[in-house]
Parts: C-alpha cells; sequence; structure tokens
C-alpha cells in the first residue's frame, strides 16, 4: 500500500521535445488513477517515469514520501503492465508468474502458493504451462495481470493494457481489472487513450494534453464541470458542443447569443458562475452536452427562451438512442493550439429519446437545458466560474 | 516471373471459335497459369540443383578410384584413401580444424551476443557510430588486411599456434556475427527487456535470462555461417599454423603441392573435410531458415 507523488515533474528528450511539463499529481493510498489524452499527450512518459524506465528531467517523484528519482526501477517494488503484455516467450505461464520471486530469492513454497492464489484468481489454472504463444490474447492479458499481482508490490502501473484486445474482451476485461483492483486494494496508475476506460475504471481521472495537465478529479466532477476546453471537449462520447458565443445582458437577466440563436440563462446558473459578469458584451465559447439538447416537442413544459431551431443534416440511429446533427448557422468554435484535438463542426449533435420523429432535411425545433450550460473565456480557454 | 503462356482471359476467349464460355473458365484458365508457371519454375529448380550437385557427385566418385582408373573413368577402388592416410595425418588435422573452430566460435558468439544486445538495446551516445564502425569492418577484404595482420602477431609472438589463427578467425567472424545479433536482438520488443528490469533484472541478468534464451535461432546462424566459412579456410590456415597444427583444408593444400597430385586423394580428403561442415549443416538447418528471415515479417 502506498502513496505516490509527482512534484513539477518534467521530462525533456534529447531532442527537444517537451513530453510532460511540471506535471503535480498525487495518487492516493489504494486509488486508481488513471492518466488519459490523446495519443503523444505525455501520459505513458508520465507512467514510465515513475517506473524509472525514463530518466526525469527535473522535479521530483516519490513513493511512500521516498524520493525515487535515482532508485533504479527493480528497486522501486513497482509492478508494470505493458500494452504489448511483454510476457516471456520461452517460458511456461507459471514461470511467467514466478519470475520476479525468483529473482527476489522468495522461498519456493510461498512462490508456488502465490502464482497458485492468483491462477485461481484470474482463472489460469488449466493454463500454467503453457506457453504465452499458446493462448488467447484475453489469457495473455490475464498472465500479465498475474505476474504483476504475484508480487504484491507497492503499485502497479498500467500502460494501456487492454488496447490490443478486441471490443467486447476489453469490456469484459475492464470490468475484471477494476474489481481487481478493489478488492486488492493496490494503488495503480492507469493510462489509457480511451475516455471510456478512463470514467469506468478511475477513482479519479488525470486528462493531459501536450505534456501538461489539463484536470484531476473523480471521473463525475470532470464530466459535470469540465475545467477547461480541452477537458470539456475529451470528455464525453459524443463531445460537448462548442460554439463561440457572446453575452448580453437581456430584461432580467443573461442571454447568450450565438449565430441567429438566443438563449436565456437562468439565474441559478448566473449565481453558480458569478465569473459571467465580467464577460457582458464580451465573446466566450458556449459548451453544451448532446444530452442536454432534447425535441421540443418531446418536452412537457418547454420553455420558449431555450428553444433553437436547427435544419437537420443526419440522423443516426443507435437504438436505445437518436442523434440529430443540426447545422447551427454559424461558425463552430475552433481553439488554435488544440484544433486538432477539440472535435469541432459547424454543427450541434443532439442525443434525442429515440421516440422523436425528427427527420433528416426538417427543421428541428430543440429544447435547451439551459441550467446545464458551460461556459468558457475564448482567450484562456479556461471555464468560466468564479 | 516467368510468363507462361496461356489463353487470354474476358473477351477474347469468349470469341474463340468453338462457341460458349464454360462457366467459371477464366478461373480455369488462372489456375492452368499457376500450373504452368509452377512447372517452369521446378524445371529450373532441376536444373539448378543438377548444377550444384554434380561437383559433390564428381568428388564421390572419384574419390574411390586408383589414379588410372581416374584417367580412364572407369572402375572403383580404395587406393585414393590409402595414399591419403599414408601422406596426411588426417585424424589430427581434422582435430586441429575442429579445436581452431570451436575456439574461434566460442569468441564470435560471446563477442557478437553481448555486443549485439548492447547495440541494440543499450542505447548510448555514439553507439549508432560505434556500430557502423564495426558493420563497415564487413567490407575490409580478408585478403587486403592478412600481411598486416600477420605483422601484428608476429609482433607479440601468436604466429605458429592456435591462438594466432584463432584470434584471426574470430576477428574476421564477429562484425558480421554482430550485426546479425544486433538486428535479432532490435526485433525483440523493448518492452520485454523492461519488464525483465522492473522484474528485479540487471541487464546482465536480462541479457543472460531473457535476451540469450530468444536469440537461439540467430546463435545457430552465425554457428553454421562461421563454421562452414572458418573450417573452409585455406589462408590463415596456411600462414597463422605450423605444420603440425594444420588444419585438414591447409593439409589437403599441400597434398597437391607435390610434383605429382594425385586427384583420387585430393577427392578421398575433400570429402573427408567436407562432411563435418554438411553435419553441422543439417543439425542446425532448421534454425538457420528461421534465423536467415528474421525480421521480414510478424
Amino acid at each position: 500500500m502506498s502513496r505516490i507523488v509527482l512534484d513539477s515533474v518534467t521530462k525533456q528528450f534529447p531532442d527537444g521535445t517537451t513530453a510532460v511539463q511540471s506535471l503535480d499529481l498525487e495518487v492516493g493510498d489504494g486509488e486508481l488513477l488513471v492518466l488519459v489524452g490523446p495519443s503523444g499527450c505525455g501520459k505513458t512518459t508520465a507512467l514510465r517515469m515513475v517506473a524509472g524506465l525514463e530518466e526525469v528531467t527535473s522535479g521530483s517523484i516519490y513513493i511512500d514520501d521516498r524520493p525515487v528519482n535515482d532508485v533504479e526501477p527493480r528497486h522501486r517494488d513497482i509492478a508494470m503492465v505493458f500494452q504489448s503484455y511483454a510476457l516471456y516467450p520461452h517460458l511456461s505461464v507459471y514461470d511467467n508468474m514466478a519470475f520476479s520471486l525468483k529473482y527476489r530469492k522468495v522461498a519456493k513454497s510461498e512462490i508456488r502458493q502465490r502464482v497458485a492464489e492468483a491462477a485461481r484468481i484470474l482463472e489460469l489454472e488449466p493454463y500454467l504451462a503453457r506457453k504465452p504463444r499458446q493462448l488467447s490474447g484475453g489469457q495473455r492479458q490475464r498472465v500479465a495481470m498475474g505476474r504483476a499481482i504475484v508480487r504484491q508490490p507497492r503499485a502497479f502501473l498500467m500502460d494501456e493494457p487492454l488496447s490490443n484486445l478486441d471490443a467486447k474482451l476489453r469490456v469484459q476485461m475492464r470490468a475484471e481489472i477494476a474489481q481487481l483492483q478493489r478488492s486488492l486494494g493496490t494503488t495503480t496508475i492507469y493510462v489509457t487513450h480511451d475516455q471510456t476506460e478512463a470514467m469506468t475504471l478511475g477513482t479519479r481521472v488525470a486528462v493531459i494534453s501536450g505534456g501538461v495537465l489539463k484536470q484531476a478529479a473523480a471521473p463525475q466532477e470532470l464530466y459535470r464541470r469540465p475545467a477547461n476546453l480541452f477537458v470539456a471537449g475529451f470528455i464525453g462520447s459524443p463531445p460537448m458542443n462548442l460554439v463561440d458565443a457572446a453575452i448580453e445582458r437581456g430584461d432580467g437577466g443573461l442571454t447568450v447569443v450565438f449565430g441567429p440563436h438566443r438563449l436565456g440563462v437562468p439565474a441559478a446558473v448566473i449565481a453558480e458562475h458569478p465569473a459571467l459578469e465580467r464577460h457582458i458584451g464580451g465573446q466566450i465559447v458556449l459548451g453544451v452536452r448532446p444530452e442536454n439538447l432534447h425535441d421540443a416537442a418531446l418536452v412537457h413544459d418547454s420553455d420558449p427562451a431555450a428553444i433553437i431551431e436547427l435544419p437537420v443534416r443526419l440522423r443516426e440511429e443507435l437504438g436505445s438512442e437518436v442523434h440529430i446533427h443540426g447545422a447551427i448557422g454559424t461558425a463552430a468554435h475552433v481553439s488554435g493550439s488544440e484544433s486538432d484535438d477539440v472535435h469541432s463542426l459547424a454543427t450541434m449533435v443532439a442525443r434525442m429519446d429515440p421516440r422523436t420523429a425528427i427527420r433528416e432535411g426538417q427543421t428541428a425545433r430543440v429544447q435547451v437545458d439551459t441550467t446545464a450550460l458551460h461556459f468558457f473565456d475564448r482567450a484562456t480557454g479556461e471555464s468560466i466560474r468564479r | 516471373m516467368t510468363a507462361a503462356p496461356a489463353a487470354p482471359a474476358g473477351p477474347a476467349s469468349a470469341a474463340r471459335p468453338g462457341g460458349a464460355t464454360p462457366p467459371g473458365h477464366g478461373w480455369a484458365a488462372s489456375r492452368l497459369r499457376k500450373k504452368m508457371s509452377t512447372w517452369v519454375l521446378f524445371t529450373l529448380m532441376v536444373i539448378v540443383a543438377i548444377v550444384m550437385l554434380y561437383p559433390f557427385w564428381y568428388l564421390v566418385d572419384n574419390a574411390f578410384r586408383s589414379p588410372g582408373q581416374f584417367d580412364r573413368q572407369s572402375g572403383h577402388a580404395l587406393s585414393g584413401w590409402k595414399e591419403l592416410f599414408a601422406n596426411l595425418p588426417v585424424g589430427s588435422q581434422l582435430i586441429n580444424s575442429t579445436l581452431v573452430c570451436v575456439a574461434a566460435i566460442a569468441i564470435i558468439l560471446v563477442v557478437s551476443t553481448t555486443a549485439g544486445f548492447a547495440f541494440a538495446k543499450l542505447r548510448y551516445r555514439g553507439s549508432g557510430t560505434v556500430f557502423l564502425l564495426v558493420v563497415s569492418a564487413l567490407m575490409v577484404p580478408l585478403q587486403s588486411i592478412i600481411i598486416p595482420e600477420y605483422v601484428n602477431l608476429a609482433k607479440i609472438g601468436l604466429t605458429n599456434s592456435y591462438a594466432g589463427a584463432v584470434l584471426v578467425y574470430a576477428a574476421l567472424g564477429t562484425p558480421f556475427a554482430t550485426f546479425l545479433m544486433a538486428t535479432y536482438y532490435r526485433g525483440i520488443s523493448d518492452e520485454l527487456i523492461e519488464a525483465a528490469v522492473i522484474d528485479g533484472l540487471g541487464y546482465e541478468r536480462t541479457f543472460l535470462q531473457i535476451a540469450l534464451p530468444l536469440s537461439l535461432p540467430a546463435i545457430a546462424t552465425v554457428t553454421v555461417l562461421q563454421f562452414i566459412q572458418i573450417w573452409d579456410d585455406l589462408l590463415v590456415g596456411l600462414l597463422f599454423l605450423p605444420a603440425s597444427q594444420r588444419t585438414i583444408t591447409a593439409g589437403l593444400a599441400t597434398l597437391s603441392a607435390g610434383r605429382t597430385t594425385s586427384i583420387p586423394a585430393l577427392m578421398a580428403g575433400s570429402l573427408i573435410s567436407a562432411l563435418p561442415a554438411i553435419g553441422v549443416y543439417l543439425i542446425f538447418q532448421r534454425h538457420l531458415v528461421k534465423g536467415l528471415t528474421l525480421g521480414m515479417g510478424k
């Protein structure tokens, strides 16, 4: 059981690229922290620095309050699960799991007992004598987990351990890893580029982009109160609709204006976002989650001040829901440095009830849940709150 | 590829006299083409095999003739063998060859596996340049450096001894072996090495416990190639070894240096000297193929 702290950790490669920039992060005892971000964002480099596979350029890493910058990987007492599983191909499943214990001079009887226990938990008992090449992808993944478990390390480090599995198996293994981590209570850092994996697994999720920590919070907090445009656009599927908008003072309150559309901002929302006042007459970025856009025809007491009309470009049937892509009549928000990462289209996507009668080519009357609007500073990309 | 004559497909074949095209005609034509090209290839390979095997047959056939029978090219006798054993210490020369081969290959393997692993997995400043230097040594022909090499070894008193020949063979074989091993180790994923490091092994033990067992095919390849090269080498054996320590190949060369040369005796000696190389090849053949095609795909 242990605590891992990254104190303004920076990694710069010899070619000058900065992979991680003064990263501050704390992983509590028994916590499962997920590092998530697009590929090349520095999340794997951060994990490798904790493992000791990459040197830290500046800053410090602590495992249980002990600085480990200069400690060799083998003396950090951590176990790592690799994307490729990295099983020793010439050793049997049993020997793969027992490998590190043998070199740590654990008694033979204890090795046997620990491997048997891990094999039981992971349902690997029938395969102990097999070589990795004789196993399926899911079984190999389990052996990689088993190799980490038998060590009883201070922490697990997992680098995209599910990305080589097919979609169905990935969902199953995701649940298994979550259960296993909770029952063992071992501090874990888990790296993934898949936001669903991040949200479902993490006690806390740290979103990283361009080597910089964008936000670290519990999954719900991250979803409900994204701290900036990057997190808003990255977490959620389909992603949050982001449009350039203006704030105006209307009769008795504030109004958000984007293209031909006007939305009244409820008093409760203004109270929650006092900083909005400072942006009156100025430009902001408005964020609306797809599930906060409803078919006005299906809403009982629809509010005329919160209805916008969108020409429908596309209707996507998903069975349990319908995605309506409506043209917003103005340019979608594109932020300079993040334009590649943030999903920006000149349409708004609404996740609607499957009973909706809205069809392509029609103009949809869309009820916006104005209590769930997000506002961002257009210059800084930060959320406008206090 | 050989272009086998085949019926043109498509509309042209449909217009042929004889009427309607049966369904699946295009498929049949392509199968015919494939069959024809297989036959052409097979015939070519048989011709190449005959060209390669005929000298070997000639060697075996004439090893069992007397000089007279060799001239007439008829009849068989064992006189060539008697002459060979009377004029050449075949047994001790085979032992000499084996000693030199084993010692040189041992050195080559130790150096090339460790150096190859270091080049592939322990990247350090300037390692690329060093690797390039090692590989460039591949391009230096033996004949161009053999005299300086002789002078160097003479200065430290290593000529006329096994040690001198072994060192020269090792030095000549190591660059290629290192290149091959480094290529092989590059094919082993970095994550596997890192997993071992995290599991508690230092780089030395990672090499011994993980990398070395995984590189057995490459080691077999190096062993076979170097064995054939060293066993068959004449120049180094003649230059660096005294008469009492000559290898079989060098010994055979002296056999033909007399005023009259008995071809059957020479053939018998050549046959004996060829057998160990063939044996080693057959033993390691399966690994050899695996090793030579490494890195060609998944």
